[in-house]
């Protein structure tokens, strides 16, 4: 038996790769994910730049992580200037991440997986044929992005996040609208863990490595530690240690891998090591999809991210009542308290652990950047895995094992190249 | 409230400049939208930079009588030309078949919005060709000199027909 499978650009999926699958007399041959990443010249043009345009340049390199890179560059650049950000701005950030981690998560269960199940080419046969579900994501998806306008100033890219805290603030009122919508949104998350929940999962199981941000007293999306499912802890200055950056041909991106060949980040990752923290609620729904820790089929990442749907809900409504109770009230951002310096920020984008490093020379300039996003971290891992599956799943037709293959990849919802938005357009 | 979708009151027109400033030519219905924002535009108009919203702009055009789009678009002219091409007359290349796109494209999210019946009643999709759309955050000189002139004519357009 012989088969290539040669699928260029992964529809739905962020940005492309090419998955090359070679099986002849009945063995597998080649198994590779092909990625053609935008060369990372976002750490160059960084370079002697003030700090304080980063997070708002870093914005721009994703369209979905917007607020991810902002924070994260934030949290770099006020660890390099010995700045600590105040319990109010720590909140404000905290919400704004949940507005973009349940955007970014309504978008791959809605867009780019639920086509796969729901035996649709993508979201736009659906929207036709079941126009309820492709609007319920969409009303999620607003309320979402409410809730990054109203902290953040804007939707995709932030503008009134800053160092050391905000230069704008939302008014109370608009923090008690979004809490009601935030209840009154709770039927469609129900709705959606119901759906996800009644999909044919497949079934695949694949132990790896699992890494993530952790925290000791909350769910953790920014700051903490580096925690390994394999035992490690390290502080995130030590991301090196764990990321191990190197080189392969087929691949313009670099490869990660910490104790084992690859490891996992993201939404599994999180909830493997971190589900103890989960919201009650959001356990229900892990309960819903049989899922416990630790879960070990990659294709329930997208599972896993409905849970966080339900947790960043609740934890919404959470941190606007403390929001509340004391008033949000505007406040300067915390000045810095070094001439320039060496950082590191690390926060849990919806894809899973980024790492910004900066170094700040002391006349307020980059004179350096690091970053190392979560999609890279996955790479080496997604391989394995596809070596791993396509043995069990040589005997389906080719164009089974080439579903079966592109619903892994669109499992972990890569962000593989955050490219152009170029319009074409044939002219009558 | 903030919320970025929907006109409120008698606002009727939504002008958006969509793209990447960190991909040179691809920035610029952001740049366009910028400008466009600071000069005087007629009651019931708003501007909106939008940058990358993907399938967000779906939600941001809902609602609005009339929606312009400004947009690096590939029609196979000379750098720097920009056209006025109405969206009911355009035939759009969605991004499965074309080039690599990050989230989907303009393409995919009119599709989707007509597939939703939440399109405004009129679509109007102001083009620039780009010259370089890579890496970097200025703008090539024929796009340059290209921005006053289409802002202008926006501009025109919409006291014209408010």
């Amino acid at each position: 038996m012989s088969k290539r499978i040669d699928v260029h650009h992964v529809t739905r999926v962020e940005g492309h790769g090419n998955i090359v699958v070679e099986i002849a007399d009945s063995q597998l041959k080649e198994c590779r994910f092909d990625v053609v990443e935008t060369p990372r010249f976002f750490e160059a043009m960084l370079r002697g730049r003030p700090y304080i345009e980063a997070s708002h340049i870093t914005s721009r390199i994703c369209g979905i992580c917007a607020t991810g890179h902002a924070t994260t560059s934030l949290r770099a650049s006020e660890n390099a200037l010995g700045i600590k950000p105040t319990w109010q701005t720590e909140l404000l950030r905290k919400l704004s991440f949940h507005g973009e981690i349940l955007d970014s998560h309504i978008l791959h269960v809605y867009m780019l997986v639920a086509p796969d199940f729901l035996g649709v080419g993508s979201v736009i046969p659906l929207a036709s044929s079941q126009p309820d579900i492709v609007l319920r994501a969409l009303r999620m998806k607003k309320l979402s992005g409410d809730i990054c306008a109203a902290v953040t100033g804007r939707h995709t890219h932030p503008i009134a996040m800053t160092v050391g805290g905000f230069t704008h603030f939302p008014k109370n009122g608009e923090l008690e609208i979004l809490r009601q919508q935030l209840e009154a949104a709770r039927a469609d998350v129900d709705a959606t863990v119901e759906l996800c929940a009644s999909l044919p999962w497949p079934q695949f199981e694949r132990d790896t490595e699992y890494i993530s941000l952790t925290r000791p007293d909350e769910y953790a999306f920014i700051d903490g530690e580096i925690i390994s499912s394999d035992g490690a802890r390290l502080p995130i200055e030590s991301y090196q240690q764990v990321t191990n950056e190197y080189m392969v041909p087929h691949s313009s991106a670099k490869f990660t891998r910490f104790q084992r060949d690859s490891y996992m980040v993201g939404a599994l990752a999180r909830f493997n090591n971190n589900y103890e923290q989960l919201h009650p609620r959001a356990k229900a729904a892990a309960a819903a999809f049989g899922m416990q820790p630790k879960v070990t089929n990659p294709y329930l990442n997208t599972a896993a991210q409905v849970v966080e749907i339900v947790h960043c809900v609740e934890d919404s409504i959470n941190i606007i009542d403390q929001l509340l109770q004391k008033g949000v009230a505007p406040e300067d951002p915390v000045p810095p308290s070094t001439q320039g310096g060496e950082g590191v920020g690390a926060c849990e984008v919806p894809r899973g652990i980024l790492f910004h490093h900066y170094w700040i020379g002391e006349d307020g300039k980059m004179t350096g950047a690091n970053c190392i996003i979560p999609t890279n971290q996955n790479i080496a891992n997604l391989e394995g895995d596809m070596k791993s599956l396509v043995p069990q799943i040589m005997d389906k037709p080719t164009e089974a094992m080439q579903l079966d293959l592109e619903m892994l990849v669109r499992a972990y919802d890569p962000c593989i190249s955050c490219s152009v938005h170029l319009t074409k357009v044939v002219r009558p | 409230m903030t919320a970025y979708t929907n006109p409120v009151g008698s606002n009727h027109t939504l002008v958006i400049g969509i793209g990447n400033p960190l991909f040179c030519d691809d920035g610029l219905g952001v740049r366009a939208a910028e400008l466009l924002a600071s000069e005087d535009l007629p009651p019931g108009v708003q501007v909106r930079e939008l940058g990358t919203p993907g399938w967000g702009l779906v939600n941001h055009i809902q609602g609005w009588q009339r929606v312009f789009l400004i947009d690096a678009v590939e029609m196979g002219e000379e750098p720097g030309v920009w056209r006025r091409l109405e969206a009911s007359q355009t035939q759009f290349i969605s991004a499965n078949q074309s080039i690599s796109l990050h989230e989907p494209g303009l393409a995919d999210s009119l599709a989707l919005a007509q597939a939703l019946n939440l399109m405004p009643d009129e679509i109007v999709l102001y083009g620039i060709e780009p010259s370089f759309t890579g890496p970097g955050d200025e703008l090539s000189p024929e796009v340059t000199n290209a921005i006053p002139s289409i802002v202008k004519t926006i501009k025109q357009e919409l006291w014209k027909t408010t």
